[in-house]
Parts: C-alpha cells; sequence; structure tokens
C-alpha cells in the first residue's frame, strides 16, 4: 500500500536553530492522522516541508508518491492536497464570493454543490470581505475552500482554532466523513480530546523530533498507570524496567506510568510486598504530557 | 484564475492612479493653454511635451512604485502566503503573471494620461504631431522598466507592505539627484528626454536604440533575479 505521506530522515535548520531532526514520518491513506506537538515543536515546518513551501535541510520524503523536493512534483502533490494553515489568512482584497470563485478556478474536481451547501451551513455572506469576516469565520471559510476542492490529501493545521463548540462538532464530523470517503486527513491540533474522538493515528513531535507513531487503539490498550501502595518507602529505582516512562513516589506511595510493560510492574510491586496495586488507562492527554514532558 | 487575483489587488490602487493622472495631465494641458502668452497659441512641443510630460513622468514612476507593492514576501508579512502557495502552481507563474498584470496596467497608466493630454491638446489648439508624443512614449517608457524591475526586485528582497515601495522611493531619489555627468546612463534623464531634444523640445536625431536595448536588458536582469529570488527562497 502507497502511503500518503513518507518522510526519511528529514531536516530542517534555520541558521543555528534544528526546528526538525531526523524525522521519519509514515502516515497511512484513508485515515485520520494527528500531529500532536508543543509550540514550537516543528509541526507547521513540516508541513511546510511536505507542501515545497520551505527545502528540507537534509532528508527527503513522497507525499502522494511524489517527491516534496522536486518543484514541479511539489505541484502535483498541492493539486491533489488541500492545506488550511494555522492563521487561516486568505486575500483581504476579495469578497467570500470571489476566494470561492479564485479557489474553484484552480481545481477541475471542484464539488460546487458542496461548496453551496457549507457557504449555508457556515452561515458565511458571499458579499463580505475577508478582512471583515472574524476569525471563526474565516476558519470556515478556510475549510470550505478545503473540502470542496475534493482533496485526496487533506492537511489542516489546528483546524478548531476559534471555532465555537457547534462548529467544532460539525468540523469533527466533515473530518470522519471525509475519511470515510476516502480522503486521507493529516491534521494538528492542541485540542488533545478532539484528537482522541477521531483520529486513528497519532504522531507527537517533540523538539523536532518523532518521540511516538502508533494508532490511538495501541495507545489505549498498552498505556497504563500504575498506582501502588509499598509498606516501606520505595526506591523509585526498583521499578527502572522496559516500558517505564515516569516513576513518581510520595510517602509509600508510588506511581508509575508505563507503556506495554504493565505486568512486569505489577510483578515487580508484588515482589515488594505491595498492600495495594491499581491499575488505570491513560487518555490521551496524560500520554502526550508524559511524551513531551522536559 | 492568477490574473484575476492580481486585478482584484491592484485596482483599487491602479484605478485611483489612473483616473488621477488622467486628471490631472488633462487638467494641466488645459491650463497651459490657457496660460500660453499669444504669441505662441499653445505649442505642442514646446509647452504640453515639456512640462506636462515632467509631470507624466513623475506620476507615472510614483504610480508604478506603488503598483508593485504585494508579491509573495508581502503576502508572507500580511499571512496570506500559505494560502497562495497552497495552489498548484509554481512560484515561477505566480511571480509571472503579477509581473505581467503590473506591466500591463503600468502601460495602461502611460498610454491613457497621454492620450488625454494629446486630445485636450487637439481640442484646445490646432493639430499636433502624434509621432513626436510617440517619441515621446518611448522613451518614458523605456527608462520606466527599469524603475519596474527595480521595484519588482524591492518587493522581492524585503518583507513588509510599505518597505519595498520605501525602496523604490529612495532610488527614485537618488536618479532623480544624480549628477549631471550620469546624465547618459541615468534612466530618469532618458525618461525626460534630456539629450535627445532641441530648443523646442522635438525629438531630434536618430532614436537611441542602443539606450533603449540596454535599459530593457537591465529591466530584464532584474526581473528574473527577483524570479529567481523568489523560486529558491523559503517562504
Amino acid at each position: 500500500m502507497r502511503l500518503a505521506i513518507e518522510t526519511h530522515d528529514l531536516c530542517k535548520r534555520f541558521g543555528e536553530s534544528q526546528a526538525v531532526k531526523d524525522l521519519s514520518l509514515a502516515v497511512l491513506p484513508n485515515r485520520i492522522t494527528a500531529f500532536l506537538g508543543m509550540n514550537g515543536a516543528g509541526k507547521s515546518t513540516t508541513i511546510r516541508m511536505l507542501l515545497g513551501m520551505i527545502r528540507p535541510s537534509n532528508g527527503g520524503g513522497q507525499v502522494l508518491g511524489h517527491n516534496i523536493a522536486d518543484p514541479a512534483q511539489s505541484i502535483e502533490i498541492r493539486r491533489n492536497t488541500a492545506y488550511v494553515s494555522e492563521d487561516k489568512r486568505l486575500y483581504n482584497y476579495m469578497t467570500v464570493e470571489q476566494v470561492i470563485r479564485f479557489t474553484s478556478g484552480f481545481f477541475p474536481q471542484w464539488r460546487a454543490d458542496l461548496a453551496a451547501t457549507l457557504l449555508r451551513r457556515y452561515e458565511l455572506p458571499p458579499a463580505r470581505r475577508v478582512s471583515r469576516l472574524s476569525k471563526g469565520m474565516r476558519t470556515k471559510l478556510a475549510l470550505l475552500l478545503a473540502i470542496a476542492r475534493r482533496p485526496k490529501l487533506l492537511i489542516l493545521d489546528e483546524p478548531s482554532e476559534g471555532l465555537d463548540p457547534h462548529s467544532v462538532e460539525d468540523l469533527l464530523e466533515t473530518l470522519v466523513s471525509e475519511s470515510a470517503e476516502g480522503t486521507t486527513v493529516f491534521f494538528s491540533s492542541h485540542q488533545i480530546e478532539e484528537v482522541e474522538r477521531i483520529s486513528d493515528q497519532v504522531c507527537v513531535l517533540h523538539r523536532g523530533s518523532l518521540v511516538m507513531d502508533t494508532s490511538v487503539d495501541e495507545l489505549r490498550e498498552s498505556w497504563r498507570q500504575v498506582d501502588i501502595v509499598l509498606p516501606v518507602s520505595p526506591h523509585p529505582g526498583d521499578f527502572e524496567l522496559t516500558g517505564v516512562k515516569r516513576i513518581r513516589a510520595r510517602g509509600q506511595q508510588l506511581s508509575v506510568v508505563v507503556n506495554g510493560n504493565v505486568e512486569g510492574v505489577v510483578d515487580r510491586a508484588r515482589e515488594s510486598h505491595a498492600k495495594a496495586i491499581e491499575v488505570t488507562p491513560l487518555c490521551l492527554r496524560e500520554i502526550f504530557l508524559q511524551t513531551t514532558k522536559e | 484564475m492568477l490574473w484575476y487575483k492580481a486585478w482584484l489587488e491592484t485596482r483599487t490602487r491602479f484605478l485611483i492612479a489612473l483616473g488621477g493622472m488622467t486628471a490631472l495631465c488633462a487638467w494641466r494641458v488645459f491650463e497651459l493653454n490657457r496660460e500660453a502668452p499669444s504669441w505662441a497659441t499653445l505649442s505642442y512641443h514646446y509647452f504640453v511635451l515639456r512640462s506636462a510630460h515632467e509631470l507624466l513622468n513623475m506620476m507615472w514612476l510614483i504610480a508604478v512604485t506603488l503598483l508593485m507593492m504585494g508579491g509573495l514576501l508581502q503576502e508572507k508579512a500580511a499571512g496570506s502566503i500559505s494560502f497562495t502557495l497552497s495552489f498548484p502552481e509554481s512560484r515561477r507563474r505566480l511571480m509571472s503573471v503579477r509581473i505581467a498584470a503590473s506591466l500591463l496596467e503600468a502601460a495602461v497608466l502611460l498610454i491613457v494620461p497621454c492620450a488625454a493630454m494629446y486630445g485636450v491638446a487637439c481640442l484646445t489648439s490646432p493639430a499636433h504631431s502624434l509621432t513626436q508624443v510617440l517619441f515621446y512614449l518611448l522613451f518614458l517608457a523605456s527608462g520606466g522598466v527599469v524603475f519596474v524591475g527595480t521595484a519588482l526586485l524591492a518587493s522581492s528582497l524585503v518583507e513588509g507592505t510599505y518597505t519595498a515601495p520605501t525602496v523604490g522611493a529612495g532610488i527614485l531619489l537618488l536618479c532623480g539627484n544624480a549628477p549631471k555627468s550620469l546624465a547618459f546612463i541615468n534612466p530618469m534623464d532618458f525618461m525626460n528626454l534630456r539629450n535627445h531634444v532641441d530648443a523646442t523640445n522635438l525629438v531630434i536625431g536618430p532614436l537611441p536604440w542602443g539606450h533603449v536595448t540596454a535599459y530593457l536588458a537591465i529591466a530584464s536582469t532584474l526581473i528574473w533575479t527577483s524570479i529567481r529570488l523568489v523560486e529558491t527562497r523559503d517562504l
């Protein structure tokens, strides 16, 4: 199966600063992949490299089978990819109607019916200038322009930012239905609850490096917090086992966050004559905080 | 569609410039005719071409400098560059359409006010030589493309909406105040026909095709450099 996005040791340096470091990413087609990371982790830089806006310092990659470093192939990437940037800035001198007409001209597969439906649903005034739209309305317009072009790949950078809760729900439903129709969705977001609800795959970037690339189901199954009460004050070093991500000790209590090796931690707790052992699943938010903690 | 964008982006500036320049140039000729001494019942060459042509030159240079505002670097400053670069078009084509649209608008800004000047002059006094007007236009256009190229290069080098026109205006000032000894290479002097008219402001001698070719070559180089800069730059 051809990957929708594939990068190999992708690097980007801006002077002395290394924005993206040896990033090897594999995004499966027809799925929703979340691209998470703290501010400045390198998400937007990666996306801009994928779309040919900036050139990689090292490494390379392919989007929909086209080389990201080749300007001619980059045009083919953009022909089949819709991108909504983080700031959702459009042309202030155009009206809503004009920017829709302008965008539709580049895409023969443009869905005029869907654009009209979304225009009504999002309550966007066609005659209003983009400069006079609120941030939420601008976001909706950017989403309309992205979705109506019938892309094979939808790349969204913080798509729900600036939207009210109803619009966020609407957006999430749209993304799920687009994915069901065969569009690959690759999006970054700081709203982890939303990510957890709709994503199939999660990639986490930290300081330019990929620190996690796994399915949401796998995350739910393998990450656990084990709370242990011991008869004496524990020595945290005893629990530094494979898969253990964090150990926190308080008095006779020990809290261990583990990925995959729950049995190993529980066995060690039993060996230490634990008075109580409680294993609880972790939500994506907690897992994200663990993986990106300094 | 890129033409549509270029038009929507520049039409306000362009229409204001066109209206203002046409009105001012026409008014200037009308005023010159009114103020002309009775013995000179408006000599088109002597009065119109000298005085109104210099006015047109000055306004045209300011207008094209303002028209060249915009482009990908200014879009970067305004935040809309990600949207522009998400379209399946090469940067070369994005730039080419913008340059072509600007050149077309610059040509209209040259021809329409000039035609207005000629029209008013014809209405207010006897017939005049159209060939001389065309010569003046040739000088203005071939010297002017250097400033178009300079303004484009400035907008491809510096970000910020008003930085590029400020740089362009600085270059205009420099050329306007260049020493007389440099008049033979100064495009502004060439536009004002400093060395190519007689005492009655008639274009004399063979047309300076060498200068015209040189200025076109300089402008082409500036435009090519601008395109290459934008093509290879991280945006």
